[in-house]
């Protein structure tokens, strides 16, 4: 049922542009802004999974297998990956939502990392990737194999981590938030115009990771939410045409295209946006290394940073922190205000 | 007191919010801001920085389709 990857993209899809749930912002606010509101709300998406996907595997509905820890290609890859989202403007997910929204420079950011994705998985780049990819920490591919404890012990510590972290955003000074004033009621409202809390969009998110990995499985892919191999797949079918490759992915992310073009047009947030000549080639030059990084990591944002955390897999968790750190290098060499002349025009009060 | 205009229509996030902070340095208490931007991002982050900041939100309206107006008094 390949079909079912198109209806949990979309959901997601929808979800993430009206949640304006984005990781690449999560990250940048630690070093830019200097808070941890957002990564906490993320930290929730990756703890509901986490025992969602631990109580699958204890039914027997997916089995969580474990494998080496390839150490290098993942700190590679992660930093690279994370200097690339602050460049491209968002992560994996969050330029295929930017992209439905009518953000030009988003489309050139996605058609790189597809197009760089390819290249460093199927194409010239395919036996550099496989050979840091196999440079590995033998038996070593998740953190309850390393400490030798039960699964459900991270479990519970990610949740009551996760909880004591997110109860200090909510409950530390109740911030009033401006809101703008509401022109549609009811279900409309709630769906398409509500100011959606970060901490449920990311329960929902969560939830929705979890929905993924059964209906992937009964396909055959057996693992959870990803976006790298879909989209490197997507590009590598358009200039080959091998079938093999559309597989439950690739509806995925198709269907978190969709479903975030429903969410734009819904609420009236869907306009062509084209950027200045800088921002492309930024763009350009950000969803590259994304491409690249993310092919070298084994994962982006969502397959490592959401999905690999949640199974305790070394892989995600170092990749988490290096892309941290990859955005933080690239925040601060290029998040700075315009020039002098760009200040704002004056005008008296009241004209 | 004056109203000061950001123009940032075309400026994806976090920009709007890093040239509002530039804009909002070199004002004087009490004077307003009023910032236009089109990065749908912006209306969960330009709203948050005021709150954060403790900075009143006299208007924010919604201009038209993916665009949007807020203004913030330097307080």
């Amino acid at each position: 049922m390949l079909i079912s990857g198109l209806i949990i993209g979309a959901a997601l899809g929808f979800v993430l542009q009206r949640g304006r749930f984005c990781v690449t912002g999560a990250f940048r606010d630690i070093w830019i802004a200097k808070n941890t509101w957002w990564l906490s709300a993320f930290f929730v998406a990756i703890a509901v999974q986490s025992v969602g996907v631990w109580v699958l595997d204890a039914l027997g509905v997916i089995t969580l297998s474990a494998s080496d820890f390839p150490w290098l290609a993942t700190i590679l890859g992660g930093f690279i990956f994370g200097f690339g989202i602050v460049l491209a403007g968002g992560c994996a997910t969050g330029t295929y939502y930017r992209a439905a929204e009518g953000l030009v420079g988003s489309w050139f950011a996605l058609l790189f990392y597809a197009l760089f994705a390819s290249i460093s998985k199927y194409g010239p780049l395919g036996s550099t990737t496989e050979a840091l990819r196999g440079i590995t920490v033998e038996g070593q591919g998740t953190l309850h194999e390393t400490f030798n404890v039960s699964p459900w012990l991270l479990v519970a510590l990610l949740v009551v981590g996760t909880t004591l972290w997110a109860r200090h955003h909510i409950t530390k000074p109740r911030l009033k938030f401006a809101t703008l004033p509401p022109e549609k009621t009811g279900l409309a409202h709630v769906l398409f115009e509500k100011a959606w809390n970060p901490f449920v969009t990311a329960a929902v998110v969560g939830l929705i990771a979890i929905a993924a990995w059964p209906a992937s499985w009964a396909t055959g892919r057996e693992s959870g939410l990803g976006i790298t191999t879909p989209s490197a797949n997507i590009a590598t079918y358009l200039t080959t045409g091998d079938v093999e490759l559309v597989d439950w992915g690739v509806f995925l992310v198709l269907g978190i295209f969709v479903g975030s073009l429903i969410a734009a047009l819904g609420s009236g947030e869907f306009k062509l946006r084209v950027p200045d000549a800088q921002t492309i080639v930024r763009s350009i030059a950000g969803g590259a290394l994304m491409g690249v990084g993310a092919a070298w990591a084994g994962g982006c944002t969502i397959g490592n940073a959401l999905v690999g955390t949640s199974t305790f897999s070394w892989q995600g968790w170092v990749s988490l922190v290096v892309m941290i750190l990859g955005t933080g290098v690239a925040a601060k060499l290029f998040i700075a205000p315009r020039k002098k002349t760009a200040a704002p025009a004056q005008v008296p009060a009241g004209v | 007191m004056a109203q000061h205009i950001l123009e940032t229509d075309g400026l994806v996030c976090p920009f709007p919010v890093v040239e509002a902070k530039a804009a909002m340095a070199e004002m004087p208490a009490g004077d307003e801001l009023v910032i236009h931007f089109d990065c749908t991002q912006g209306t969960e982050a330009i709203p948050r920085w005021a709150a954060e900041n403790g900075y009143p939100v006299t208007d924010f309206t919604k201009r038209g389709a993916a665009e949007w107006s807020i203004t913030v008094q330097k307080a």
